[in-house]
């Protein structure tokens, strides 16, 4: 393991990506990252591009209109990643699931586009259960470093 | 005084504990729904009033068995079932650490498994044990006395049929349902 690929894993950055839904666990994400909590003591950062992060944020269930945004950001991400879906709507799709989905606006929860690693339920959860949701991320980015830490050579 | 104060910064690994001032377990905290599994008797209320399709039952036919299940990416936390549960089955927990890695994880899922009574005439099942069994006290509580014996003969006249044998023997084994109000006279 690089220099590079330590400082990834103790200071890892996350891009929030709000699929959609009700603004509730953005809110919650957003109260989870200020001083109260203050993740920046494990390295916890918010950034303002998806080229920069290392763990992707992703909130509320996807609207049709959304599925080429969502994976265009989720591609933007730099390898290795890690995606966190935060909410009951990222997780499952809660109050818009549909047994049938015929639903002409929505589409569900984010995990039929892209990987989820890690899923941290509840509407809206609590900011600290969102900080032990990001730390679970955190070790699967380290395991997944390990996994490719053979083929890089830095 | 404010260069005393105690920092405001909340630790959060260590502030789970419930007895510090500024906990991460506030009181009346709605955490994780958990069911006892002694009290529950499998009768749907959870699952009507679920708001977002988390509470689902699965009915086994082939072994009789009646699954009642909370999956909780689907849960809203809202309380509603705790409200309606007419045993006080469940109730909600102070946990709310539930992030895993995976949807097929165990702890995503809040599960209680009832027997469910096979019908002596079609062979379907119908009710679970422990619901028919608590209706059969409940009736027993407020009945009238004129018409409790007549009641009671008939339940255990039928009580082996699911309802729609019920209602096709009602005639041959004498148990219609407002038989009592007619013994009762004007």
């Amino acid at each position: 393991m690089g220099i590079m690929d330590k400082a990834r894993i103790y200071s890892p950055w996350l891009y929030h990506l709000h699929c959609g839904g009700c603004n509730g666990c953005d809110i919650e994400t957003l109260a989870a990252l200020d001083p109260r909590w203050d993740p920046e003591r494990f390295g916890i950062q918010l950034v303002a591009s998806p080229r920069h992060a290392d763990i992707l944020i992703a909130t509320g269930c996807v609207p049709k209109q959304f599925i080429p945004m969502v994976k265009r950001v989720y591609e933007q991400v730099p390898e290795p990643k890690v995606v966190v879906a935060i909410g009951g709507c990222a997780c499952g799709g809660s109050l818009f699931y549909n047994e049938d989905p015929d639903n002409y606006a929505i589409l569900g929860s984010p995990d039929l586009l892209i990987p989820v690693d890690v899923y941290v339920p509840g509407c809206a959860p609590k900011p600290e259960a969102i900080i032990n949701g990001i730390v679970q991320g955190i070790l699967k980015l380290a395991a997944k470093k390990k996994a490719a830490a053979p083929t890089q050579k830095s | 005084m404010a260069h005393y104060s105690s920092p405001m910064t909340l630790n959060y690994p260590s502030s789970v504990d419930p007895n510090k001032k500024y906990s991460a377990i506030p009181e009346g905290l709605r955490g994780v729904p958990e069911r006892d599994e002694e009290k529950c008797i499998g009768c749907e209320a959870c699952a009507r009033v679920c708001t977002g399709m988390a509470t689902k039952i699965f009915d086994n036919e082939s072994e009789a068995k009646r699954l009642v299940q909370i999956f909780l990416f689907r849960c809203t936390f809202c309380q509603h079932c705790v409200d309606e549960c007419p045993t006080e089955a469940l109730k909600m927990s102070k946990k709310f650490e539930v992030a895993t890695g995976s949807r097929d994880d165990p702890a995503n899922y809040v599960d209680t498994t009832l027997d469910l009574l096979r019908c002596a005439n079609c062979g379907h099942t119908f009710y679970p044990k422990k619901y028919v069994d608590k209706a059969n006290e409940l009736l027993l509580q407020k009945i009238n006395p004129l018409v409790k014996d007549v009641v009671v003969a008939d339940f255990k006249k039928v009580q082996d049929y699911c309802p729609s044998c019920r209602r096709a023997f009602a005639y041959k084994y004498d148990t219609h349902t407002k038989k009592h109000v007619w013994l009762e006279g004007p």
